[in-house]
């Protein structure tokens, strides 16, 4: 008997031997983990027992985790976890080659649900296919399948074509795209062709399985704990998404987070010009306006969500293209405001050719940032760019680079590697303005205004640089309880008193989940992720930020002057490690912390 | 647009007037009853895919209210898999969701496809019509044959689902005793339970078809 609201089923499946088992999953570690980024982070760790593993080897883990609120109509909570051994990441000093972070990567949309529908609490895919395949699971019956005539296909080209092959539209799928089969560290896994899994990643190490995409469709529920009061919580919780937080509600609608596009502008909070400025001046061009009147149609939710953040339109002009979800925050701050570009249709064009090519969109605008600025200085020249030039604000190279960096053609297998690679390679300081941390790129937000939060996001994300990371031990956890439930963090305000998120999973489970017991499985979590990353060799020189944010100060803006202040970084780092009662030498985790959170295994 | 329409609130309200007759509008969203003495009226969800956002929130309540369970003697909703629903939400690429119901049809090509001879008694086949409009079957009388479902595949939205084990047709929408789940949870209000036209188009609800349209007026892509 499982633990009420869960399976305890995971779907394992081994690409090599073609062998497909269904695995239970112990009890305590739903009870520790709860699911999602916190169990999958068990199941790696377990998958993994030593230290070093090259990402893209067979050995390496892929897990797909919904959560517990997955598949039930919670409003807002479905998403999916996609957990694995980051190829992304590495340490400035470490024994290991390979040693890298734990990766764990979300999306929203219908797949994680989908699972749960099928009868399993995550998948987990090990091994290499000798031929390209993807797997098709309809309950209980699972098939790896050829995918041949899917190699090579675009992601926009492949959402249809798996539902042409598949014959019912009712299938929900994940997939990557051409970076990810050319292992492409910073390839995605996609869904619906727009929501993806995009940090970290996963989609290279998918390519490096032979996986092209998973296919699940399924006709169960699991049983709850107390059912009754899961409906009255239920009920209440609509009524509050119907009655509460209007203009918050009305704000995602309208906009999603391209709305915060111009507001962080003005607070000097965006990555411009590879994070040399806070503030972009032509920001109103690519922002929700701008958008609402030329380019949206369409405002899409994920499975049972009141707020439908994502846009979609389509684009026309010098660059037409069909718009799925864009710009949203992220993307239209990366490959808009970072790179100057503020062409709203060959933003638009920038968005959909990385998404077709399955490629994380912060990375590739943060790399593609540093490479204009490594022009701009001189470090590199058109001979070192296959001829192109590379100035701030060309749409046209930019659209280039992201065909080369997906394709690894010339310049584009250097850059594909990211950042910090590329400052290694090209030298001339340019590791000061290479803006990673672990090896990761940052994100759109940018670092010294609101520093105090920032910095201690980026340089504690256990997966390398992570805007959604938090920035105190208290945000952290409930990032990570937020990311294992499965829940949204953009509906997260709805979420509070009696009903807040461990009431429901009390309901689910039967289990009386305490806020304390609640606040402390997230701490687990994450404590878990950092010691993954000790075990890996990282330490403490690499909870860091980028030299520029402490060199460079924003020339414009109401924030004109900002810099990060060093010591206060130190000090700030220094308090963050004595809350979480982590050794203020190394960083790591002490014995009766670890102990104390029922982490007694991870300790040598 | 050709002989064409897409079902939405507002050519709904654009049919009506046309039609002309005495048309009275009320309500809030100013076109909620309707009274017509030419023309016959029904009572039926009627649902705006401009409004949809995809979100199947009236999957999870119509399966829900429709597969009850019993706790203790309690009969309560269940947990609402969609699988188990009598709407469903269609995606397609580019971006359009279809959401699609029984559309009560004044024709009942479903019933019209039932071969079991109508009961003396109450005239019914083993598909019928209830009193309040519904589609319903006797799985008693009914043979499993699923013309049923051909019918409603061929000709309308291809709602009728055969139980895979018994092949006796489901999926019929029960307007869940007068007051629709569907259209009670629609965080969107694009669903809507209104009295219209009982000879509306019911040509073109297959949901491809009605993607098909509207991805052609949204996105205008050859244009």
């Amino acid at each position: 008997m499982a633990i009420k609201g869960y399976y305890g089923k995971l779907l394992d499946i081994n690409l090599t031997t073609g062998e497909i088992k269904k695995t239970e999953i112990p009890e305590e570690d739903i009870k520790r983990f709860i699911g999602g980024r916190g169990l999958g982070t068990k199941i790696l760790w377990d998958k993994l027992p030593n230290p070093g593993v090259d990402p893209f080897s067979p050995e390496n883990a892929l897990l797909f985790m919904p959560g517990p609120f997955s598949g039930l109509p919670i409003p807002s909570s479905s998403r999916t976890c996609v957990v694995t051994k980051s190829p992304r990441t590495s340490a400035i000093n470490t024994k290991y080659k390979h040693g890298s972070t734990v990766s764990y990567s979300n999306m929203g949309g219908f797949f994680g649900p989908e699972i749960k529908f099928a009868g399993y609490d995550g998948i987990c895919v090990t091994g290499k296919a000798d031929k390209p395949v993807y797997i098709k699971i309809e309950d209980d019956k699972v098939e790896i399948l050829d995918a041949t005539k899917f190699w090579g296909m675009g992601t926009e080209e492949l959402d249809n074509a798996l539902i042409d092959e598949l014959g019912d539209r009712k299938f929900e799928s994940c997939y990557i795209g051409p970076a990810g089969e050319n292992l492409v560290p910073m390839a995605c896994i996609l869904n619906t062709a727009a929501r993806a899994a995009g940090r970290g990643g996963t989609g290279s190490v998918m390519g490096s399985k032979n996986l092209k995409a998973i296919a699940v469709k399924g006709t169960q529920s699991p049983k709850l704990g107390d059912h009754k009061k899961y409906l009255e919580l239920l009920s209440q919780v609509r009524i509050s998404f119907r009655d509460d937080n209007k203009d918050s509600l009305k704000w995602w609608r309208y906009g999603g987070t391209a709305n915060a596009l111009e507001s962080s502008s003005k607070n000097g909070t965006q990555a411009v010009k590879n994070y040399s400025e806070g503030t972009y001046e032509e920001i109103e061009k690519i922002g929700t306006e701008a958008n609402r009147e030329k380019v949206w149609k369409r405002d899409f939710a994920c499975f049972s969500c009141a707020l439908a953040c994502k846009k979609s339109g389509i684009a026309k002009g010098s660059y037409s293209v069909m718009v799925h979800d864009g710009p949203e925050y992220e993307t239209g701050t990366m490959l808009g405001a970072n790179l100057l570009i503020s062409d709203l249709t060959g933003l638009q064009k920038l968005i959909a050719v990385s998404d077709d090519y399955g490629i994380d969109i912060i990375s590739v605008g943060n790399t593609i940032g540093f490479l204009m600025e490594a022009y701009e200085k001189g470090i590199i020249d058109k001979s070192d760019l296959d001829g192109m030039s590379l100035n701030w604000g060309d749409v046209q190279a930019s659209l280039e680079m992201i065909r080369k960096i997906s394709t690894k053609e010339g310049i584009g297998e250097q850059a594909s590697k990211g950042v910090k690679y590329l400052a290694e390679h090209l030298g001339h300081d340019s590791h000061k303005f290479a803006i990673h941390v672990k090896g990761h790129e940052l994100a759109a937000w940018n670092v010294p205004v609101n520093s105090d939060y920032w910095s201690i996001t980026y340089a504690t994300s256990n997966r390398g640089a992570c805007h959604m990371n938090g920035g105190s031990p208290e945000s952290q956890d409930l990032a990570a309880l937020r990311d294992s439930i499965a829940a949204c963090s953009f509906a997260s305000s709805w979420y509070k008193e009696e009903l807040s998120y461990s009431q429901f999973l009390s309901v689910i489970t039967g289990l009386e989940w305490t806020e304390e017991d609640f606040a402390k499985a997230g701490t687990r979590i994450f404590t878990l992720e950092k010691m993954f990353n000790y075990r890996e060799g990282f330490n403490i020189e690499d909870d860091t930020l980028p030299p520029k944010f402490f060199e460079n100060k924003f020339t414009v803006g109401d924030h004109k002057g900002a810099i990060v202040n060093r010591s206060e970084f130190k000090r700030n780092l220094r308090d963050y490690y004595k809350l979480r009662a982590w050794d203020t030498r190394t960083s790591k985790p002490k014995d009766e912390t670890l102990k104390d959170l029922d982490l007694d295994f991870t300790i040598a | 647009m050709s002989n064409y329409k897409i079902y939405t609130r507002r050519h709904f309200l654009q049919d009506v007037t046309l039609g002309g007759g005495g048309l009275i509008i009320l309500g809030a969203l100013g076109f909620r009853i309707f009274k017509d003495q030419e023309r016959n009226l029904i009572k039926a969800i009627s649902i705006d895919f401009e409004k949809c956002a995809g979100c199947r929130t009236c999957e999870t309540v119509c399966s829900a209210f429709n597969n009850p369970i019993t706790i203790d003697g309690e009969q309560m909703n269940g947990l609402g898999n969609p699988y188990l629903s009598n709407i469903k939400v269609h995606h397609f690429n580019p971006d359009v969701d279809v959401p699609v119901t029984c559309a009560l049809c004044d024709d009942t090509p479903c019933i019209n496809a039932c071969p079991v001879s109508p009961d003396l008694i109450t005239g019914r086949k083993a598909l019928y019509r209830d009193n309040n409009m519904t589609i319903k079957n006797d799985i008693e009388r009914c043979i499993g044959c699923k013309q049923c479902a051909k019918a409603c595949e061929n000709l309308r939205g291809g709602i009728i689902h055969p139980n895979p084990i018994t092949n006796k047709p489901e999926r019929m929408c029960t307007l869940c005793d007068g007051n629709p789940s569907c259209v009670d949870n629609c965080p969107f209000g694009a669903l809507a339970y209104v009295e219209m036209p009982i000879d509306r188009d019911l040509e073109n609800l297959a949901p491809a078809k009605i993607a098909e349209k509207l991805i052609e007026q949204l996105y205008q892509l050859n244009v």
